[in-house]
């Protein structure tokens, strides 16, 4: 059984009349052990899936879900207490910037203690020295040269890596079940990122974790994950393991931001970009979020929402996914899109 | 295009900025740039990589005038600039200009793009209004922004539309030399595609040079000619960009390499997709070890020894000089022993 299973999860903001919907309906699992890739642009509902999962959106965002069970335990109907029992111990958190998510007014001993005072064995909870034994033991594991100097700084001491590092620790510092990591190495030197990065997947395998690694840099996932979710807009656009999403990816969207990597147009002078830009509040279309963007585009997408459909995971939500030479499929055809072409002009 | 004159000349520029220490210490010497040489022709794009604190931006401030480097000679357009007076310095900026790198940053959000637009034109040139005004929107026409976008404010506009803005504004005077200082680290993937497109096709049409300065070594690999790697404040290797990617020199600029993510490894080796196969999750990917060091403390001898896989001790005591090895100039003393 998954050890996180979530339905429907639908995040909104603003007001109930008129709400700003930052994630649409997602589904979501993940195995006890598994790294889930889930990636997408700015805007399109990454973190706030995150914070969701997390039980750290606030009033007024609205979290409803079908379903969100995490360790056969409805998340949604936890008290307060119990939600905050389980976020930070059995589900931990490491954030984008380093820096800015440490409190700069606190030593790197009293913030790695403090986790172990809310959450650490009873044991840990009773005993100061035991659980400053624990911190300096958890920056060996992560790495940090001169563990016992460090304890004693403050975040400003510290490099960007190594302030990662520290939020490595705490996150780990209770043995969480499941690790999200949101944009762990965006702020982050390429050398850094990637030793931060396989610091991560070091632990992660040492001790079973179950890691989401969310990010918006495809290459870092293609490296890491076995499964990714690609959002777009608020919405799943496409899930699947990694090497078919990499591959033979099925959603437009997909497609084009593989297109649009440097990495893709070695031998070409122009990038294949993707025109326009993400809608926002006010200007989403009608249909398939993607369709002003969409290079296959007919009249049936700027109308008719496509639903998250395919075997069990592998999903698409789009009415003519791609196949494997990149052509449209059911009943795609060049002259209805030439006619939808002529419609919206 | 070598045999012409150089647009840009730079020859072992320096820049140290001395730092307080607190009232009973003496000051300290951070040695931002030291001793970067480096030449740019017309419509050529050499691009500057590295890690933070490696003095990439200090080299944007030197160029653009903004700041008068400490030693070295810089020549720009055959007319020295490190001694220049103030009257030619300002008849020199209009042919060096910069687009920043966050586009959220950069535009004062009090002003209409019309108006940012115009400002370069009217500190620079004697052109009317209705002049500069039709500057400003046959620029904007070239940057692909609609008329109307000309009484908006930046606001108004998304992260990929500003840059366009922002390029627009550094075009206005026809520069020969745009420095672009991480232009496109602030934009998503889709959008990064249409700005340095944009950036390409001006380029070809109005034969400006680029120096880009960018820590993402894919984007560099599409848009440059030529390749300077630089480590606290040296130009470790410096040569074309087909014979830095193929053979990469200097261990720093090997371990960079190493370090970026790749989508199919084995294809950005060759440079033609060979293999649709994606490497098997959990591959130990770090090349190298450490951070790099803080310039104020700068080790003896190579800066890069302390996380050199190569370094031996002659590295920990003489500092390598840049020398030529096959193509490139590289700064190793090991260079020629470590097998390619």
């Amino acid at each position: 059984m998954a050890l996180l299973e979530v339905e429907g999860l639908t995040v909104e903001f603003g007001s109930v009349a008129t709400p700003l919907t930052a994630v649409d309906d997602v589904d979501l699992s993940i195995d006890a052990g598994e790294i889930v890739g889930c990636v997408g642009e700015s805007g399109s509902g990454k973190s706030v899936t995150a914070l969701a999962l997390m039980g750290l959106v606030d009033f007024p965002g609205r979290v409803r879900a079908r379903r969100m069970v995490f360790d056969g335990r409805e998340l949604l109907s936890l008290s307060d207490a119990e939600r905050r029992a389980l976020t930070g111990k059995d589900i931990a958190m490491i954030f984008q910037d380093p820096l800015a998510s440490l409190n700069p007014c606190f030593s790197v001993a009293f913030q790695l203690t403090e986790t172990l005072r809310m959450h650490g064995t009873p044991e840990e909870r009773g005993s100061a020295r035991l659980r400053r034994a624990r911190a300096l033991e958890l920056l060996q594991q992560v790495e940090i040269p001169d563990p016992t100097a460090r304890l004693a700084a403050f975040p400003h001491q510290l490099s960007g890596g190594m302030a990662q590092r520290v939020m490595i620790a705490m996150a780990i510092a209770c043995n969480p079940r499941l690790l999200i990591a949101d944009e762990p190495t965006t702020a982050l030197d390429v050398t850094v990122q990637a030793q931060v990065l396989d610091l991560l997947l070091r632990l992660q395998q040492e001790r079973g974790m179950a890691l989401l690694l969310i990010t918006h840099d495809l290459a870092v996932v293609a490296e890491t994950a076995q499964r990714v979710i690609v959002m777009y807009a608020g919405e799943q656009v496409e899930t699947g393991p990694v090497p078919e999403i990499f591959d033979t990816p099925q959603h437009p969207y997909t497609r084009a931001l593989l297109d649009a990597l440097p990495e893709h147009n070695l031998d070409r002078a122009r990038l294949k970009a993707i025109p326009g830009v993400v809608p926002g509040q006010y200007d989403r279309p009608a249909g398939c979020l993607l369709s002003p963007r969409c290079d296959f585009a007919l009249a049936r997408c700027s109308i008719d929402r496509p639903p998250l459909d395919g075997p069990a995971g592998r999903k698409v939500r789009c009415h003519f996914a791609l196949d494997a030479a990149g052509r449209p499929t059911h009943g795609w055809s060049e002259e209805a899109a030439a006619g939808a072409v002529a419609d919206t002009r | 295009m070598s045999a012409a004159a150089p647009l840009l000349e730079v020859d072992r520029l320096a820049r140290h900025y001395a730092v307080s220490r607190g009232a009973f210490r003496a000051k300290a010497v951070v040695r931002a740039l030291d001793g970067v040489s480096f030449t740019v022709h017309a419509g050529e794009t050499l691009a500057v990589v590295g890690e933070s604190g490696c003095g990439k931006s200090t080299l944007a401030r030197q160029v653009t005038m903004i700041e008068r480097p400490t030693s070295g000679a810089m020549k720009i357009d055959g007319i020295d600039v490190v001694d220049a007076d103030k009257a030619t310095l300002k008849r020199l900026r209009p042919t060096v200009q910069m687009v920043f790198q966050n586009p959220y940053a950069s535009l004062n959000p009090r002003k209409k793009v019309g108006t940012l637009l115009e400002e370069p034109l009217a500190i620079n040139a004697a052109l009317g209004t209705a002049a500069r005004r039709a500057a400003a929107q046959a620029m904007m026409a070239k940057v692909g922004l609609r008329p109307e976008h000309y009484r908006r404010y930046p606001h108004m506009f998304s992260g990929g539309q500003r840059q366009r803005i922002a390029v627009a504004r550094a075009l206005m005077l026809h520069p020969k030399l745009v420095v672009a200082d991480e232009p496109v680290s602030a934009l998503d993937v889709s959008i990064q595609a249409q700005v340095l497109n944009l950036m390409m096709d001006l380029q070809q049409e109005m034969g400006i040079a680029y120096l880009f300065i960018s820590h993402n070594l894919q984007v560099v690999r599409h848009i440059a000619d030529a390749i300077a790697v630089m480590y606290l404040g040296k130009i470790v290797e410096y040569g074309p960009k087909a014979d830095v990617f193929a053979r990469p020199a200097h261990p720093y600029t090997r371990s960079l390499l190493a370090s970026t993510p790749r989508l199919r490894r084995d294809a950005s080796r060759t440079g033609t997709p060979v293999s649709t196969t994606v490497d098997a999750p959990g591959r130990a990917r770090a090349a190298i070890r450490g951070e790099p060091p803080s310039p104020l403390s700068q080790p003896s001898g190579c800066a890069f020894h302390k996380r050199c896989p190569y370094a031996i001790e002659r590295c920990r005591i003489e500092v390598p000089p840049l020398e030529p090895l096959g193509a490139v100039l590289v700064a190793c003393h090991r260079a020629a022993d470590i097998d390619r």
